[in-house]
């Protein structure tokens, strides 16, 4: 493979390209460097969250593609080399923040913020697929997102409000 | 009744935090980098019970990258916990490991995964011993003994009588006895612990994900010999405690040894199946009830007897046996009372204090016993809890002085929300049934967890120069429930100020007063009393300084939302906080005020009174109302109804919240949660796939009401707690309804799909006999 | 935690990846959507040394009807593919909704087909219902392609029968005559739960009576099985509630479940009866398969 080097330890390093909330990314990694620690600690992204490790609770979500959640413990950065990626730091514009970000503010859809960052990108991806989701889309699009502390209800009224619906429960 | 022309409480401010919350700028304390750090892991027992004979670190210090091995000779050997009446805990394991998991050694290294490799690479030999698993045979005579000071692996034994029971069972119309089991739950935090711990020039921060910085600064000042001054604790943003994040761990004691022999700060961290290991989670146990009543259903006299097991090591587990039934008398009024508990040791995880700390599963167990008595003598579930509702300004058996208490409120609110009466008279479609039961807390603790004289909260406010903004300084810790959010409210209020210019410096021992930090439900009261108390100064000081600005006496100036104005003379200009609090400055230098916080002498003179005892205390009632499946035993929920006598309520957004978050934490003990081990003491089920916390799909409806009129004395505005006690009714709840739907009883929790459909299983077959 | 060190490969072709494995033998895994197997490699339950990543190999994640073949969907397409999918949701809806249970979004849209079925771990979602539908799944090896019918590919928990060089590449749907299908997924929460018990079902009904039926079952036993003796009872049975009870009453015969901390093998088996009644029922009244 033309892009990988074996240091002098006999390990092997790639370079990979990874697009990060627009902003393109050129780094080394190991074949083992996953796509949350290469985000978090290579360009101190913190905002994606390690919460299981496992794929269970979606406190590393991010958006592949810009649209796809995804969860970035189970991603190798090799495997992510060439593709484009939302993180939190990428969902409020100028200082703005994004409607739903708002909304989870005023619904006190957050308490401890663990979770928070993933539960936005999951929010943000299905309002840009479904702009006018039911409760049950709601509850289903965020099911990949554990929150320990809210009961999810007033998130779930955060991103029904967003959505320009009424407001359930 | 109090006057309710407020500002700034009462009001669903925005969360102080909310912007860094939703940015992902919020830096938790695995976020933290500092120059030069290093990563932090400790060794785990692969066995529950096991000698340490022997630990070879020679292969683990040649990997590269590795900085330091450590075991329990390169560490103080004092024994340590949060309940001083019985350290039990080292930093590392001495002689034995006492549970899969138990520390036994721990590395310092460049990077995380160079962690890895040198925790395999160290060399173990133990002498496996057998373990104990089940708290309810951990006396018996051919089980091991886990500790040496503990005979017969008993932690803590709790016998007090108030009153003849005897002659009040004698005198009952009625006496039954029944008997519930409970599970072991975890808090899991979706924020893993971790701890940053730089010692450098004989100073040593630890950035830690706690729930108290006081308590951290105290136990680690301890183990080390140093003193509290030279010891910095700061909790940065906190992903959620519930109790877990209470006490310190070995994450801060091992990571603070290996920053002293590097010289280097060293990040330690809990991966999520370390976090179900160290645990410090609810405690199971087995609870015996028998009560007398009379013929109207009126509680006589109850006998509780308890055994629970505590894991291997005491954590806060002695105030948990306590609290365990030291709160049942707290919603109806019992007035004989017998209170027996043991809380043993095992080789399975440490248990500590887990939201609702010690209540939630005797309370489950009382509740369901008195839906029994009241199916016995044909009574309503609603009626029989009318007739026993615990009245304002009373006094327990155990000597807890109750003054606000809404219980019989909230009873009848929650029959009419949740329409009992009519569902009751008319009754529901096959499958469906409804269930109540009562809840009550304490708000914050009348005793700090170590004896000490220190008030327990404490607060500073300093006006800025300009009188543009506030800075309240507080050793509180905001762990998610809001607490930043309501006790910059409260401190607006008081100064007659806006919330929206308040800041606040908090939760770090070196910039803030001392404050005892999350736990117990304590900071709305205890801080925000602190707070109030600064705030208020602040206004007087505000108002003095007006009175020679605008020539009128004090008395006849009133300062709201940051402007002053006369009260007799409205055509006197206002003039504004900002002008004031500048014009202070100039003329008398910092616009400061300090608060401070200590709760009155409380409780009884009896053995372990002090337990429960608390300025004040929260009742709620829910009702649940669900649907089972008869052939597979599933439960849904159809809507959950609490109403709660909270006092004043300071933020209704963060307060319904709170009443979800409670309630959906209760839900998942209900039906879901379960701590498995296999036969040799190992979590089964130490992820978050396995071990089931409720998603977004299973969260029922939920319609949250407050009593709006309830004011608490003892609390700053009439306020007093939420946070803990929504935790409480919610089992009782779930399995009366399932009870009221089906006919049947599940002893134990969780209600899970499976033993609703064996219960009715072999209801079924009993019937066709 | 801490994934280790492993050699990784992203071959250009299919060929070439069939070589790379071929050449490491059983030390090297086929990655793809990475939700299983690198949990699992960091739970030490799998510890390949060589990871064969197939993320260049698009013509894999096709879903298209290809007449006189059926419908074929490549083995990378992910599960939210599966959903999203209008072929599926033209032809075989019940696919599209055994994809959408299998797991929360993140999961569905990483995880791969491909994947799920040559885990072969016991509660996987798909195999049941590709069973019912008598799906076969195409495999590439050094030695070229071989087809072999889906129900054939797993030999125990963790094991299938494809040889360390094969890649699963598609699922073949053939055209049927099956009226309707379902898949139930039983699990403990509403998601992110593995089935406690899966039936997939598929039968053809004309004028009610059940001329043919196929039933699978999943989490119940070492493998994904089929209930033939239920098939065979329900064959030229006229439908009634009695006879799709009856149907359940002999599945539950023909699994053999293990106990668990999720549930009993007693709960699992009762399960079977209740559930292979139900997802008869819903196959007969949905109208779709």
């Amino acid at each position: 493979m033309s892009n990988m080097i074996i240091d002098k330890d006999g390990v092997r390093r790639y370079v990979v390209s990874i697009t990060v909330n627009g902003d393109e990314y050129t780094k080394m990694v190991k074949s083992n460097t996953l796509l949350v620690n290469f985000l978090r600690d290579a360009l101190d992204l913190t905002g994606t969250k390690k919460g299981c490790e496992l794929g269970d609770c979606g406190s590393c979500t991010v958006l592949l593609d810009g649209k796809t959640p995804i969860n970035s413990c189970l991603m190798l950065a090799v495997e992510a080399d060439g593709r484009e990626f939302i993180t939190v730091e990428g969902v409020a514009s100028h200082e703005k923040l994004d409607h739903i970000q708002e909304k989870f503010i005023e619904h006190g859809a957050l308490q401890c913020g663990y979770c928070t960052p993933g539960m936005i990108l999951s929010a943000k991806a299905l309002l840009t697929r479904n702009p006018k989701p039911t409760e049950h889309e709601v509850r289903e699009a965020i099911a990949g997102n554990l929150c320990r502390c809210t009961g999810y209800i007033n998130i779930i009224k955060a991103i029904m409000d967003a959505s320009g619906q009424e407001i359930p429960m | 009744m109090s006057e309710k022309n407020f500002n700034v409480i009462g009001k669903g401010k925005p969360r102080y935090d909310g912007r860094v919350k939703v940015t992902g700028a919020a830096k938790y304390c695995g976020d933290l980098k500092f120059p030069n750090m290093l990563y932090g892991k400790m060794l785990g027992s692969p066995y529950a019970h096991a000698k340490i004979l022997s630990i070879d670190t020679s292969e683990a210090m040649k990997i590269p990258g590795v900085k330091a091995v450590i075991t329990a000779k390169d560490v103080p050997s004092l024994k340590y916990g949060i309940s001083p009446a019985r350290w039990d805990e080292n930093c590392l394991c001495i002689e034995k490991a006492l549970f899969v998991g138990d520390k036994v050694a721990a590395v310092a290294c460049v990077d995380e995964e160079t962690c890895y490799k040198a925790l395999k690479a160290i060399k173990v030999e133990y002498e496996v011993l057998k373990p104990v698993l089940d708290y309810m045979h951990a006396d018996e005579d051919d089980m091991p003994q886990i500790h040496e000071k503990y005979a017969k692996n008993i932690n803590t034994e709790i016998h007090q009588e108030f009153g003849d029971i005897k002659k009040a069972f004698a005198e009952a119309h009625y006496v039954r006895t029944d008997t519930f089991v409970g599970q072991r739950c975890y808090q899991c935090p979706i924020e893993p612990h971790s701890a940053v711990c730089i010692w450098q020039d004989n100073k040593l921060t630890v950035y830690s994900s706690t729930q108290s910085v006081h308590y951290f600064q105290h136990y680690i000042a301890r183990e080390f010999e140093l003193p509290m001054g030279d010891v910095r604790v700061i909790a940065p943003f906190v992903g959620g405690g519930f109790g877990g994040k209470l006490e310190p761990t070995g994450l801060e004691f091992n990571g603070a040894a290996l920053s002293r022999i590097t010289g280097r700060p060293v990040k330690m961290f809990y991966d999520r199946q370390e976090m179900f290991q160290h645990n410090r989670g609810r405690h199971q146990g087995t609870y015996k009830i028998t009560s007398g009543v009379d013929k109207d259903g009126k509680i006589l006299g109850c006998h509780v007897d308890f055994q629970t097991d505590g894991g291997a090591y005491t954590s806060l587990g002695i105030a948990t046996a306590y609290y365990a039934g030291a709160l049942l008398p707290l919603t109806y009024e019992i007035p004989v009372y017998k209170f027996d508990n043991r809380r043993m040791y095992t080789n399975l995880p440490a248990c500590g204090a887990h939201r609702g700390h010690g209540a939630p599963q005797p309370k489950y167990a009382f509740e369901s016993h008195m839906d029994n008595i009241a199916k016995a003598m044909g009574i309503d579930p609603l009626d029989i809890r009318l007739r026993n509702a615990r009245r304002p300004n009373t006094e327990t058996v155990n000597n807890f002085k109750v003054n606000s208490c809404g219980m019989k409120e909230c009873l009848e609110r929650a029959g009419e929300l949740s329409d009992w009466r009519k569902k009751k008279k008319e009754g529901l479609p096959k499958g469906r049934g409804i269930g109540i039961s009562t809840g009550s807390f304490v708000t914050g603790a009348g005793y700090p967890i170590y004896r000490t004289d220190l008030p327990h909260a404490s607060c500073m406010i300093r006006v800025h120069e300009d009188g543009t903004s506030a800075t309240l300084y507080s050793g509180t810790v905001d762990i998610g429930q809001g607490s930043h959010t309501i006790l910059c409210q409260m401190a607006a209020e008081a100064m007659g100020y806006r919330y929206e210019n308040m800041k606040m410096v908090a939760s770090d021992t070196e910039t803030c007063p001392l404050d005892f930090g999350a736990y117990a439900s304590r900071q709305t009261l205890m801080s925000g009393s602190a707070v109030k108390q600064a705030g208020e100064e602040i206004y007087r000081q505000i108002i003095d300084m007006a009175s020679t600005m605008l020539n009128l006496p004090p008395e006849d100036l009133k300062c709201e939302l940051g402007v002053i104005s006369s009260i007799s003379r409205p055509k006197v200009a206002p003039i504004t906080f900002e002008e004031v609090a500048r014009r202070f400055f100039v003329l008398r230098g910092p616009l400061i005020a300090k608060g401070v916080y200590t709760p009155p002498r409380l409780g009884g003179t009896f053995k372990g009174a002090p337990v429960g005892t608390s300025p004040a205390y929260s009742f709620c009632v829910q009702a649940a109302e669900v649907q089972i499946d008869e052939e597979t035993g599933k439960i849904d929920v159809e809507r959950v109804w609490d109403v709660h006598d909270v006092g004043q309520v300071i933020n209704p957004v963060n307060l319904h919240g709170q009443v979800h978050g409670a309630l959906y934490m209760g839900l998942g003990e209900t039906i879901w949660e379960q701590v498995h081990f296999d036969s040799n003491g190992k979590i089964v089920n130490g992820n978050l796939g396995g071990y089931m916390i409720m998603t977004a799909l299973d969260m029922p409806p939920i319609t949250s009401e407050v009593l709006e009129d309830s004011y608490e004395i003892a609390g700053p505005w009439g306020a007093k707690e939420v946070g803990e006690g929504a935790t409480n009714p919610t089992i009782g709840a779930f399995r009366n309804a399932i009870f009221d739907a089906m006919g049947v009883s599940v002893n134990s929790v969780p209600l899970t799909y499976e033993k609703v459909w064996r219960a009715l299983k072999e209801k079924r077959e009993s019937e066709n006999k | 935690m801490y994934l280790p060190d492993f050699e990784y490969y992203a071959p250009d072709s299919i060929a070439e990846a069939c070589k790379l494995l071929s050449q490491f033998g059983p030390r090297a895994k086929v990655l793809a959507g990475g939700t299983d197997l690198i949990a699992k490699m960091k739970n030490e339950v799998l510890k390949p040394e060589i990871l064969i990543s197939i993320k260049k190999l698009d013509q894999m994640k096709k879903i298209e009807y290809v007449p006189g073949k059926g419908v074929v969907i490549g083995a990378r397409s992910t599960h939210n593919d599966l959903v999203n999918s209008k072929v599926l949701n033209e032809k075989y809806l019940s696919i599209s909704e055994a994809a959408h249970q299998m797991a929360a979004n993140q999961v569905r849209n990483a995880g791969t087909v491909g994947g799920n079925i040559s885990n072969a771990v016991p509660s996987a979602d798909l195999p049941p219902i590709f069973i019912a539908l008598n799906a076969a799944v195409k495999v590439t090896g050094v030695k070229g392609e071989r087809s072999l019918a889906l129900e054939d590919v797993f030999a125990g928990p963790g094991k299938t029968n494809l040889t360390q060089d094969e890649i699963i590449t598609e699922v073949i749907i053939p055209d049927q005559k099956m009226t309707g299908s379902n898949y139930i997924k039983f699990g403990l929460r509403g998601a992110g739960a593995l089935a406690v018990v899966g039936v997939a079902v598929a039968v053809q009904v004309e004028n009610n009576v059940i001329k043919d039926a196929r039933v699978a079952l999943g989490a119940v036993a070492a493998t994904p099985v089929r209930a033939k003796k239920t098939e065979e009872f329900l064959k030229g049975k006229k439908v009634s509630d009695e006879v799709l009870a009856e149907a359940g009453v002999i599945a539950s015969g023909e699994c053999k479940p293990i106990s668990d901390v999720r549930a009993s093998a007693e709960y699992r088996t009762d399960m079977v009866r209740v559930f292979t009644k139900r997802a008869l029922r819903a196959a007969i009244d949905k109208g779709h398969v």
